[in-house]
């Protein structure tokens, strides 16, 4: 099973979407960006809620476009799960015409035994997503949609799910598109993500591809990093480039692994985005980083953040370059992080991606 | 006029005793009338009326014309009210407004307006007659008129029934392998169908209150409006009344199925 789009376009009275051209195998592919950037248009297409004004959309090599919602064997979870109030969970699911046994089987591994006699009224948001998913996956759809079905569900609630999810796309054999504004999620379930704006596609890759490795700034900072900064190419051997940003100088690791953005043509003198994902980063005592390795720079902490499982900090090499990271209570206490105290931030080399000047948007 | 003190001893007015004032005789305005009507005729005087040929058959032409106007409001008001809820063009609202535009006609108006269309004198008129259906003076001129005045209730009603169904659950049916068919009988008519029934009943009790168009189009034969009109013009008040109370006593049973099986769309 394929879903493949190709060169697929739309317009709104205000919004262009495409051209867009994916492909999706056995696979999840997390459809990652903001509100507004066409996630959703990208489903209503792919189900048949909207034609499109030209491009294709193949299932297993059958042509989707022109056909009607009901005859697209594509199964859709909608972000509020769309279950008919009037019905039992029993009822919804069984509602593609499946028989007992099926309903049975699907209740057992979304764990709805409990609920189905139920309606959806008085379901709990997380059983409601759980009805929806097996109501869809009754119909035995070719390809999987779903749009952003954990949004709406507490934080705890969500996580579980989440895992739940993970698990349930790994069982299944058919092509899923997951739509989320959500980078964890993206990262967690997808297979590949794919970032959209303003109705076209970014990027697409793996998620630590696409957040090591983003191809513009947008990307990189949809995917959490903040760490973005201007610089210029001073030196070029066969092995790497060092690139001079603000005070300090950051060497990058073997070119190969950044071909793919233009890296190899940088000439010495070249402006460049550098990006190092905040994932990356390692602080550590300024003292005891004296030979440091590669990018070894130190720095006084400007600000810092507890966000509950983690601390976020802010550390400056001077001249405005300040590099965030996340670390973990135990290495935040040893370190004794408060603001303005001197901190080393080691930078690996394959972990500072440069982004050339031309490619920004 | 209920007044309070307030700390600062500046009297203000309590807007709330007043409203409640203004409502309350509101309420008695519509109260009175209805029970007096009760009042003026005795119970006896009524059966016996109500026993007379005239008022049995203009009781027997309001409740038939009343019951085919709702089967075609409603046969030719769904398909309508379903686009108008459901279409995404700029045409909707111009539909809509030839819909109401009946609802704010007098329907003295109505009449005039039809009968340029349907009259003797028509080309349709007079070709529907040739044909044995005389559009005027039957009981086809009676539903023909009812229809104009009733249908947008249905239209109306059932838009914001259609509209109060929200159209994921259709497209979920939809990709559930149903088709619109389907969809409609299993997720739409259901979920819209207490706002249906009320645009359906809301429809029935403006058909058998007709009177203007009625008149202009069809005074024979005689619908109960039409009756109480020419009792009161030809016998006085008095002999209007029992047809009243009967026409009074069908409407409440209307009111009543509107709260029970249907969904009131003003509560």
């Amino acid at each position: 099973m394929t879903l493949t789009l190709s060169a697929l376009e739309t317009s709104y009275a205000d919004f262009e979407f495409g051209p867009v051209d994916l492909t999706v195998d056995r696979e999840v592919l997390a459809v990652l960006g903001p509100s507004g950037s066409g996630k959703t248009t990208l489903l209503s297409l792919v189900a048949g809620i909207t034609e499109p004004d030209s491009g294709s959309i193949t299932l297993d090599g059958h042509e989707l476009v022109g056909r009607p919602l009901e005859a697209r064997n594509v199964g859709m979870v909608f972000q509020d799960g769309a279950l008919f109030p009037h019905m039992t969970a029993r009822e919804n699911v069984a509602y593609a015409g499946v028989g007992d046994d099926r309903v049975t089987e699907l209740a057992a591994m979304l764990e709805l035994r409990g609920v189905l006699d139920r309606r959806p009224p008085t379901l709990s948001g997380g059983e409601r997503q759980r009805v929806a998913l097996a109501r869809t996956l009754a119909a035995d759809p070719g390809a999987l949609l779903l749009d952003e079905p954990l949004s709406s569900l507490d934080a705890p609630i969500r996580r579980r799910l989440r895992e739940e999810l993970h698990d349930l796309f790994a069982s299944l054999d058919v092509p899923v598109l997951y739509v989320t504004h959500d980078q964890r999620t993206a990262t967690a379930l997808g297979d590949r993500i794919a970032i959209v704006r303003d109705g076209v596609v970014e990027q697409v890759g793996t998620p630590s591809a696409v957040l090591d490795r983003p191809e513009n700034r947008f990307v990189a900072r949809f995917t959490g990093n903040e760490n973005l900064f201007e610089g210029r190419v001073t030196e070029r051997t066969p092995a790497s480039l060092r690139v001079r940003v603000g005070d300090a100088t950051l060497r990058t690791a073997a070119t190969a692994e950044t071909d793919a953005v233009g890296v190899e043509s940088l000439a010495v003198g070249s402006s460049v985005t550098v990006s190092v994902h905040p994932s990356r980063i390692e602080l550590a005592d300024p003292d005891a980083a004296t030979d440091g390795g590669p990018n070894a720079l130190v720095g006084t902490v400007t600000r810092w953040l507890h966000e509950g499982t983690d601390y976020r900090v802010a550390v400056e090499i001077g001249d405005g370059v300040a590099f965030t990271t996340s670390v973990r209570p135990p290495t935040f206490d040893r370190l004794g992080v408060e603001r303005g105290s001197g901190l080393a931030v080691s930078v690996p080399p394959d972990a500072v991606h440069l982004i050339p000047a031309p490619a920004e948007r | 006029m209920a007044t309070r003190t307030r700390e600062s001893g500046v009297r203000s007015v309590d807007w709330l005793s007043v409203a409640l004032v203004l409502g309350g005789l509101l309420v008695l305005y519509y109260v009175a009338p209805l029970a007096s009507l009760f009042l003026s005729a005795s119970p006896g005087a009524v059966l016996s009326r109500l026993g007379e040929s005239s008022v049995r058959s203009a009781a027997t032409t309001s409740l038939l014309s009343a019951s085919i106007t709702t089967v075609l409001a409603t046969a030719f008001g769904l398909p309508l009210a379903y686009w108008l809820a459901r279409a995404e063009t700029r045409w909707t609202g111009l539909v809509l407004g030839i819909v109401v535009l009946p609802l704010v006609l007098p329907p003295t108006v109505g009449g005039v307006v039809l009968l340029t269309v349907v009259g003797p004198n028509t080309l349709v008129g007079e070709w529907a007659a040739a044909a044995g259906v005389p559009l005027t003076r039957s009981l086809a001129g009676v539903v023909l008129a009812q229809t104009f005045v009733a249908s947008p209730f249905v239209v109306v009603t059932a838009k914001a029934a259609f509209e109060s169904v929200d159209e994921s659950l259709e497209y979920a049916s939809r990709s559930l392998g149903k088709g619109r068919w389907a969809t409609a009988r299993n997720v739409t008519l259901p979920l819209a169908g207490p706002g249906i029934l009320a645009g359906i009943t809301l429809a029935f009790a403006r058909a058998i209150g007709e009177f203007g168009a009625t008149m202009m189009l069809s005074y024979f034969p005689r619908t109960m409006p039409v009756e109480i009109w020419v009792s009161f013009q030809a016998l006085g008040l008095d002999s209007a009344y029992p047809v009243a109370i009967l026409l009074v006593v069908i409407s409440v049973v209307a009111l009543l199925v509107l709260n029970t099986v249907a969904r009131n769309p003003w509560r």
